[in-house]
């Protein structure tokens, strides 16, 4: 209890002592974290708007002839119970009509005279998440060619081709930026912390000199980056959440649609407590590999 | 009873750089030793082997009857609680003042709060720095901190007192000043082993010497009217000379 009170204290004291030191240290660890954060934080949104984007992939099953109700509700519930299968609607041929109508709009008199039979009923199948590429789509498609009703299929090749496409190039982009920035975050923490701890290493060969034990001398230390890593993860969520107000949120809604900004959101609790363990982590192994060098009885 | 016990001890640093050619010392418990010698003769190497900073190449090193030739860093902390450590440039913290400096030996060795810095105003009163527990060792004159570092390494009641050049940062009246404490530190029992290169200050001050060159022993010396009682002989060797 006495030593816990100690290396309480020691710790405390010793940021208040070497200031500095300490705020060169929760500097460093708030800016580096900060920007790997608000990186997460546009990694994740962009793919939010992306997982929006792949909602609207659908495929459309043509019906050669429309077939009984109960033919009809069969295949529905076929359809439906696919695992690919997100949610399956049937347009009638009536509906489907009434569709096109709206659609052409000023030129819906181009439809007088026509009957809604001129176009096929058809199923308007949405994928769940997973099936929501090309590949999934054209393995889905396959397996409903299996039904000889089912004449024709629609399901945005070339649109499937571009969003796929770009979807990789995002997570190569996203992964090979957040391979940098997570590698000179963690570098250029860890050199702080090692030249904070070389600043006071006559402390350190003072302790040694005394009599105190290695754990008894590296503890206030390790403390005290834990300390000086949660203190700069709770600064950088702070200075990545005023970025995202001030600059996603506020900045971005006047070049982005009204319903793609409101989309726009902070990074989770679990991130956010992920952000403030990274910055404990990182506080304690960058002061744990110097004191190693430093601390030798 | 023989407080310390080198023998044979060699020290040959990693780079090829020998420091330390056969030397055999014993020390009485109470003694007061001077190991002197020029720069770079082997004085500090001496008594880094002693508190353990560095290992001897060659020998070994007894303290009491206990060889600290090759002890775990563990076991190293705990008899350098028994230690008191002086050098040339005090080694004190700066960032913390002169009574926590005094205290952070008891600190380490978990003594309570109330005695820790009770055992430390009474030595700062013993080295009459007692009105300046407050000040940092920067606020303090070359002697004063010097007088924080002795009390500091009184603060344990060593049984071995090691000063390293105690005397090189400071005048010739406050080297005289620091040297009458070490004396009387030993007339209250404990084992003083100082090196220095200081002639002047020996001859204010005679007891054993112990004098180096080139890391071997040239002589091992008692002053004092009764001639028997001199020892003095040459060790080492043709190199040496």
């Amino acid at each position: 209890m006495k030593r816990l009170r100690y290396f309480i204290q020691r710790t405390v004291l010793s940021m208040i002592q070497s200031p500095l030191l300490s705020s060169a240290t929760i500097g460093t660890i708030a800016v580096a974290l900060m920007l790997l954060a608000f990186f997460t934080l546009i990694v994740l949104n962009v793919q939010n708007i992306t997982q929006q984007w792949s909602r609207d992939i659908q495929v459309t099953v043509y019906l050669e002839r429309v077939p009984s109700t109960t033919k009809l509700e069969q295949w529905q519930q076929e359809i439906d119970e696919h695992p690919m299968v997100e949610n399956v609607t049937y347009i009638s041929q009536k509906q489907a009509f009434e569709r096109f109508r709206t659609r052409l709009g000023q030129n819906e008199d181009l439809l007088d005279g026509l009957l809604p039979e001129i176009l096929p009923a058809s199923f308007e199948l949405s994928l769940a998440q997973e099936a929501r590429n090309e590949r999934g789509a054209e393995i889905l498609v396959k397996e409903l060619k299996k039904n000889p009703a089912f004449s024709n299929f629609r399901y945005g090749q070339d649109w499937l081709k571009r969003y796929d496409a770009f979807m990789f190039l995002l997570k190569l982009t996203g992964t090979l930026a957040g391979g940098f920035l997570i590698f000179a975050t963690l570098f250029i923490i860890s050199n702080t912390i090692k030249l904070t701890i070389y600043a006071r290493r006559d402390e350190l060969e003072i302790m040694t000199l005394i009599g105190a034990t290695p754990m008894f001398i590296k503890i206030p230390f390790l403390a005290e980056g834990a300390l000086q890593g949660i203190i700069g993860a709770l600064l950088a969520l702070g200075g990545c959440h005023a970025l995202y107000y001030f600059f996603l949120k506020k900045g971005l809604s006047a070049l982005l649609t009204t319903t793609t900004a409101g989309n726009i959101s902070f990074l989770p609790l679990p991130m956010q407590l992920s952000v403030i363990f990274l910055g404990f982590l990182l506080g304690i192994c960058g002061s744990m590999l110097p004191l190693r060098k430093f601390v030798r009885i | 009873m023989s407080m310390i016990q080198m023998c044979k001890i060699a020290k040959i640093y990693p780079n090829g750089a020998p420091a330390l050619h056969d030397i055999d010392i014993q020390i009485p418990s109470g003694d007061f030793v001077y190991i002197t010698g020029s720069s770079g003769a082997g004085k500090s190497t001496l008594l880094r082997l002693l508190y353990c900073a560095d290992r001897p190449t060659r020998g070994q090193i007894l303290m009491g009857k206990r060889n600290i030739t090759r002890l775990s860093p563990r076991k190293i902390a705990f008899l350098r609680r028994q230690i008191g450590f002086v050098f040339q440039d005090f080694k004190l913290l700066l960032n913390r003042t002169v009574l926590e400096n005094v205290a952070l030996p008891l600190q380490v060795q978990g003594v309570g709060n109330e005695e820790t810095r009770a055992r430390a105003f009474e030595l700062l009163q013993y080295v009459g720095l007692e009105y300046k527990t407050q000040r940092k060792p920067l606020e303090l004159s070359g002697g004063e901190q010097q007088r924080v570092a002795i009390a500091r390494a009184m603060i344990v009641r060593p049984k071995l007192l090691l000063a390293d050049e105690p005397t090189g940062n400071l005048d010739y009246c406050l080297a005289l000043e620091i040297m009458d404490m070490f004396s009387r530190i030993n007339r209250e029992g404990t084992t003083v082993l100082v090196a220095t290169h200081d002639k002047e200050l020996i001859q204010q001050n005679p007891r054993r010497v112990i004098a180096l060159k080139n890391g071997h022993m040239l002589s091992d010396s008692r002053p004092g009217p009764d001639i028997a009682a001199t020892n003095t002989s040459t060790v080492k060797s043709r190199e040496a000379l």
